[in-house]
Order: C-alpha cells, then structure tokens, then sequence
C-alpha cells in the first residue's frame, strides 16, 4: 500500500518537474521547492540519526566518553554564527577544521593529482616490442599535453612556429577534448531520461518490465 | 528551421526514448577494456578477499550509477566476497539503502536472500562465521534457500551496510588505520566489533578493491586518501558527464578501471550476464536501445541545424531567438 503511494507521488513529481519543458507553471516550481525541502530535511534527519545521536549524544548520555564533549561544544560553536554579539565564536571550528583539513589533505592531494598524473605523462614514445597503437598513442598524448600546456601560457605572445603552431594545435586538443565531454554529457542527461521513463513505464504503469 | 520552437525538439527526443522500450532493436553492447579490467579484477576474488562500495551518488544521477553499484554488488555475491558499503553524504546513505533493497528483493530476477545480523546470533556465538559451514548450519536448522535466489547473503558475512559518515575524506583516511573506529555501529545499529568480516578485516589495508559510484568529484578521494596513502587498489564508476574528466587517473594506473555512465553499467551487466553471474541483464542494457535512438535523433538534429545555419548565411545568426 505505501509502496503504491510513494510510486504514485514519485510518478507525479516527475511529470510535475518535466512540465517546465512545456513552459513553466505552479507545479514545477511546486516540485522544485519540495525537492530542495525534502533533501535538507532528509540529511538532517540522516546526519542525527547515524550520526549525532550514536556517536555523541548516547556515548555522553552513557557516562563513558566526556572527551566528547570537546568536539561535541566545538561543533555547537557554529551556531553562534546567529547571535551576533558571540558570532566571532564560530570562527574557532572553522579554523580548527580548516587547519586539520588543509594537514591532512596537502600531501595526499598533491601526490595524487599532481606527481601522479606528471609521472603518467612521462611515457617512453617507443622501446623495442610496442605495438604500433600503443607508440602512437604516447606520442599524441605527449604532443597533447604540451600543446594544450603551450596554449595556456600566455606570458610571451603566441607568434612563431613554437608558440603560434603550439597554441593552435593546443586549441584543436582542447577542442576536441570538449566534443568528447560534449558527447558523454548528451548520455547523461539522456541515461536520466532513460531512468526516468523506465519509472514511469515500468514502477508506475506496468507497460514494461 | 533556426528558429524552430524547443518544444518540439524535446518533444522529438521524448517519443525516440519511448519508442524503443516496446520495439526492440536489440543492439549490442560490446564491452571495453576499461570496464573488463574491473570486472576480471572482482572474478579473481574470493572469500578470503574483501571490497569497498561506496554509494557517492544522490537520486539525481541513480539512472546512471546505481546499476554499476548493484552489478558489481551482485557479482561479489556471486564469488562469496564480504562487501562493505559506505556513502559520503546523507542523501547517498539512501541510494545505498535502495540498492540493498533491490538485490535483496524477491521481485528482482537473481536475488539474493538476506539474513539479518540478528537472526544467525546464535550460530555467530557457537563460532560458526565461516560462509559455507554457516550455509550448511543455516540450512540444517530448517531454512531454505527462497526458489529463484541467487544464494544466502549473511549480514555481517557477507556484507555490512557501513553507511554516511560525515566528512568522508578523513573517514577514508582513518580506515586506512581501523575501520571499525570510524564505523562502531553500521547503518543498521549493529555493533561492527561483532561482524566477522570486520575482524578478518580490520583496516583498508586489508581490503583488495574500493569501486567509488560517484555522481561527483568526490570520487578523487578514495585515490587521494586510500590508493595514495596505501595502494588501495581503487575502481571508478562514474557518470558519464564526469567520465572525460578522470581518464587521466586510469592512463595514470591510479584506477584499474572505470565505467562511464549508462554504457559503462551496460557493459558490466553483459559480462555479468555471458560468464553466468546473473540470469539476465538489467535496467542499464534495457536502457541502451533508447540510448542509440536518442543519440541517432540529436546527430540528425545537429546536422540539420548546421545546414539551416550555413545555408542561411551567417549574419541570420542576429535572427536567432535571443540575439539582438
């Protein structure tokens, strides 16, 4: 039974929210508020439920772990930000996370994203037993790289057979790299379509399995 | 024709992604070796072995990463692989929810049949935590398998619902140390002390695969924090907006392989489904034939558009709605 009306309101919010493609009116913009009501809503009740209230507030109310309340009132800092005269009190978890996030996280990211990726660049353009693809490949990934890199700097003019044919080639990679996300973005947008079409013929009117 | 109202347009779009539901083309789908790579990868593991899921994905983009999500699931099932399941926001703890709710449901074709962590206590403190002795214990006590299921799914064994953590890249990070002081309790409220395939694995060190089904770039976190920290080795399933964007980790040998969007899911079921891992295919292969009419129908349209263009001459651009 509610498994029938949670398909029935699901069916009707995704019609409500295709009418915009007619034109837009009450209904869409209904479903619009609702969506961003109901996901606030729905990760707040989530947040206390697995976390606020089995990792710091039963902990506490059992009598164990007072160490949680270091955390737990460095938390409760952030509201202050709606008091104005002790507003200035937020500014403590911010910093603390900040600090922490920026420790942790430098290292990791830049070996991850910088180190890491430069290391993939640096391919051998042929050795002995590379198929024909795999040399050819390297060497378009290679010239890629540095003319999309060649492209991007602009502290001398792009004139000249370095600069000027670099920056143009750079700009037909770029170009091409931007046809290919092009092409993926039509997917997706039209695997949600697909998704949603498999809902409304298959969940709520039984056309399809 | 430059003009034309966009409601057609939509119009067109939606009757090509209708249509094909009921006839079907049947197209193929032929498989790719980033999407191969993670599935041979999950084929070689067994019960000794142990993965990572994580549902970093909200209902916006559940078309495309839920069935990634579910088949690789479905596959670890399959090969007995403990499956432990994580999201990195409130929203994604629901998509994680649903697609346990999906493999566990009788109504889907290949279920599996769930057994709640509570209702095998009594063999857990008898010492039987081993998957098959647990099976056989389970059976002998009068259970039997439901007709059309896959195989039993032991809560605790075989899997432990992890769920949403809040800041999740420094959850990542203290798994590498213990997972169980991230996660005391599961999502169910289950103490994960408890859970066997927690004490056999203690940490992501110990884990061989996270697959991240990620609708964002917070996907990068699992390369950052665990594959970077400790050589986890980390597969992608990613929506295919996002898909150009993190070739570069795989060209790197940062992933071992990816699966980008509707096609990469598609491509998953059909090897599920060839190696006898599934009896059929699902909703992302389903999805396909639309896929193809859909695209055939946007090619032509922007054909069309660039003949109208050019053979208008290009100061109509000035004519185009919104120009001035």
């Amino acid at each position: 039974m509610y498994d029938t009306i949670g398909i029935w309101v699901g069916a009707f919010f995704t019609l409500a929210i295709y009418s915009f493609l007619y034109k837009e009116n009450p209904i869409y913009r209904l479903a619009e508020h609702l969506v961003v009501g109901i996901s606030s809503g729905y990760a707040m009740a989530v947040t206390y439920q697995i976390t606020v209230k089995p990792r710091l507030i039963d902990p506490l109310l059992s009598g164990n772990h007072w160490i949680l309340l270091i955390p737990g009132i460095l938390g409760l800092l952030y509201i202050t930000r709606f008091i104005p005269k002790i507003s200035w009190l937020s500014r403590y978890p911010i910093g603390f996370y900040m600090g922490t996030a920026m420790g942790v996280s430098f290292p990791l990211i830049m070996k991850a994203n910088v180190l890491r990726q430069l290391e993939g660049a640096m391919v051998p353009l042929y050795s002995s037993g590379m198929p024909w693809t795999e040399v050819l490949g390297n060497i378009v990934m290679i010239l890629g790289t540095l003319a999309a890199l060649i492209y991007f700097f602009f502290s001398k003019p792009h004139k000249g057979l370095f600069f000027g044919t670099g920056s143009k080639i750079g700009i037909w990679v770029i170009m091409l790299g931007f046809g290919a996300t092009f092409g993926f973005t039509i997917m997706g947008r039209i695997s949600l379509l697909i998704g949603r079409i498999q809902y409304l013929l298959g969940d709520w009117l039984h056309l399809i399995e | 024709m430059l003009n034309i109202d966009r409601r057609w347009i939509f119009l067109g779009i939606g009757i090509v992604s209708i249509v094909p539901f009921f006839i079907n083309f049947g197209l193929p789908v032929t498989t790719t070796m980033e999407v191969e790579s993670i599935f041979d990868y999950v084929n070689e593991l067994g019960p000794d072995n142990a993965i990572f899921i994580s549902f970093d994905f909200a209902p916006g983009t559940q078309a495309e990463n839920m069935p990634m999500a579910v088949g690789v699931m479905r596959h670890a099932f399959h090969n007995d692989v403990p499956v432990f399941m994580t999201a990195n926001y409130p929203l994604h703890h629901g998509m994680m929810l649903a697609a346990m709710e999906y493999v566990f449901n009788p109504t889907t074709v290949g279920f599996y049949q769930e057994v709640f962590f509570d209702d095998w206590r009594d063999l857990r403190e008898a010492g039987v935590t081993g998957k098959y002795e647990l099976i056989e214990a389970w059976e002998n006590q009068g259970n039997q398998l439901p007709d059309g299921a896959m195989g039993w799914v032991f809560e605790g064994r075989d899997y432990a619902a992890l769920g949403y953590a809040p800041v999740f890249n420094l959850v990542i990070l203290g798994m590498t140390v213990s997972i169980e002081t991230q996660y005391p309790v599961d999502a169910h409220g289950n103490s994960t002390g408890e859970m066997p395939m927690l004490r056999e694995h203690k940490s992501l060190r110990e884990i061989d695969l996270a697959l991240t089904s990620s609708g964002s770039g917070a996907c990068v976190w699992w390369v950052t924090y665990a594959r970077e920290k400790i050589g986890l080795p980390i597969a992608f399933g990613l929506t295919a907006v996002m898909a150009t964007d993190y070739f570069p980790y795989l060209q790197s040998g940062q992933v071992i392989g990816q699966m980008g969007g509707l096609r990469g899911a598609a491509e998953y079921e059909v090897l599920l489904t060839e190696n006898g891992i599934t009896p059929t295919t699902d909703k992302a292969f389903t999805g396909m034939d639309v896929q193809s009419a859909a695209h055939i129908l946007i090619i032509l349209l922007i054909i069309m558009g660039n003949i109208a263009f050019f053979a208008g001459g290009f100061h109509k651009k000035t004519l185009l709605k919104g120009g001035s």
